[in-house]
């Protein structure tokens, strides 16, 4: 028998060898096709994505479910002081609860008064987190929603609170949410009193760098930070989360979605969100007649 | 006798396929989706590289090709780059397997590092010569430390669990490679 194999590896030599070097083509083929047609390799992925995820989701459940205990069971321990800080919790809630009550009185009273319609496009579909992205270096969740309940590429997702991430890659039963804390996440905001335009810049950190703001000065620790809606790409008006700044004094960003348990996520529908179906193009001015500089200050501005 | 091993053979395959998966499964779970300060070890690079140096007829390039293509696609990894140098490296292995044979785990160790190393740095340097966004260098090299530094656990798992051993020369299992072979 041993002779037979060694006959066979002589024979197969030369031919195994060129196997692996179509094999070894194939793959980095794929890996340039990818770099040079991204978006069709990430529907490839979407769909392999969609095949796997939900066939695994019979195992995923209970195995997420008895880790999840186990931690919880750890909290127990500690149960009497975390009692004990809940009712200190609490008793803060109260008074801000009644203020909330009073203000939206008030927001209800103003808005009839001056007959505003809040936008009724902003309907949203709540998914359930199946898998998160795997990798250290990379920060999504997938959902088990998909296109077939009507999920578009670069609608915002949120948990009850604040912002998530937004919807990037959409399988026919799945779709995946680059959180705000991906390295290639970048979302236009607004810090809230001041109403200063920025980016948040996602690092791979639990509190992304707040970026590319007008005036750094006007905006101190604690300010709002919502969605401006720049670009089109997200609605505006969503709440993000509150400024901090770190030791070092740059400002970040403290998100208001609850990021260590994410369970459930809505999907907020915006019809006005682009379609992504090209690789990408330049993006130039609609008019390239040069402006006079002051006016390019003003419309910076 | 022949269809028994035949029926080993593809066994053991599975099983490689198994132990990948469940290390995707293990991965994708959502159970933190906070950005974490460390980086566990790449262990299906450390399996492929274990097998291959004691049974490479366990793990064929082509299914260590699909498996990591496979992670790669799940991980949100450029498809297809990891998973050709993964496959390149293991065929590396094969080819100094013969020559560390007979040495101390010792030396496998090092020349497992100095692979893995490479795969390491052609990855970054393909990722950076094409533009794409990468990963934190910090971060990627303790990646690098950590598959290098669980291997000799991986190996002994594998060895305990699984039986994958390395063949002696004159050993009848369907692994065995002649010498020269």
């Amino acid at each position: 028998m041993a002779k037979d194999r060694n006959q066979n590896e002589d024979y197969g030599g030369p031919l195994r060898r060129l196997m692996l070097g179509v094999l070894v083509l194939g793959l980095l083929g794929l890996f340039l096709l990818w770099r040079i047609d991204s978006p069709r390799v990430e529907q490839l992925r979407a769909a392999v994505i969609d095949k796997v995820v939900p066939n695994l989701d019979w195992a995923m459940a209970p195995v997420t479910g008895t880790v999840n205990l186990l931690r919880d069971f750890q909290s127990y321990q500690r149960i009497f002081e975390q009692n004990q800080e809940l009712r200190r919790e609490l008793q803060q809630m109260q008074s801000w609860k009644e203020a909330a009550l009073q203000l939206e009185q008030e927001n209800a009273r103003l808005l009839d008064l001056n007959n505003v319609r809040l936008d009724p496009r902003l309907t949203y579909v709540t998914g359930v987190v199946s898998a998160d992205s795997g990798s250290p270096f990379r920060q999504s969740v997938l959902l088990n929603v998909g296109a077939r309940d009507g999920i578009v590429d670069g609608w915002a997702a949120m948990d009850g609170l604040g912002i998530v991430g937004r919807i990037s890659g959409v399988g026919a039963s799945s779709s995946r949410v680059i959180l705000l804390t991906d390295t290639s996440s970048r979302i236009p905001v607004t810090v809230q009193p001041s109403g200063q335009r920025a980016l948040i810049l996602g690092d791979n950190t639990i509190a992304p760098p707040i970026d590319f703001l007008e005036d750094a000065a006007r905006v101190r620790p604690g300010d709002r930070v919502i969605t401006s809606g720049d670009g089109g790409v997200f609605p505006s008006g969503l709440l993000v989360g509150r400024v901090a700044a770190d030791p070092g004094g740059r400002l970040r960003l403290r998100m208001a979605a609850d990021y260590e348990r994410l369970e459930f996520l809505r999907v907020l529908r915006n019809h006005a969100s682009p379609g992504i179906d090209t690789p990408g193009d330049l993006i130039v001015p609609p008019r390239v007649l040069p402006a006079p500089p002051e006016e390019e200050e003003a419309a910076d501005g | 006798m022949a269809e028994r091993s035949y029926l080993h053979l593809w066994l053991m395959r599975a099983l490689f396929t198994g132990l990948c998966f469940s290390v995707i499964f293990w991965r994708i779970l959502p159970l933190s989706t906070l950005p974490g300060s460390w980086v566990g070890p790449d262990l299906i690079a450390a399996l492929c590289f274990a097998w291959v140096l004691r049974r490479p007829d366990y793990a064929p390039a082509l299914l260590i090709a699909v498996v990591v293509l496979l992670a790669d696609l799940m991980f949100q990894r450029p498809p297809g780059l990891l998973a050709a140098l993964i496959v390149l490296g293991c065929e590396a292995l094969k080819a100094r397997a013969p020559g560390l044979r007979d040495r101390a785990f010792g030396a496998e160790w090092l020349v497992v590092g100095i692979i893995a190393g490479g795969i390491f740095l052609s990855y970054r340097l393909i990722l950076a010569i094409l533009v794409v966004p990468q990963a934190p260098l910090s971060l990627s090299l303790m990646q690098l430390a950590m598959t290098v530094s669980s291997y000799p656990v991986v190996v002994l798992v594998s060895a305990l669990l699984t039986g994958v051993r390395k063949s002696r020369p004159g050993a009848s299992t369907t692994g065995a490679r002649r010498f020269g072979s």
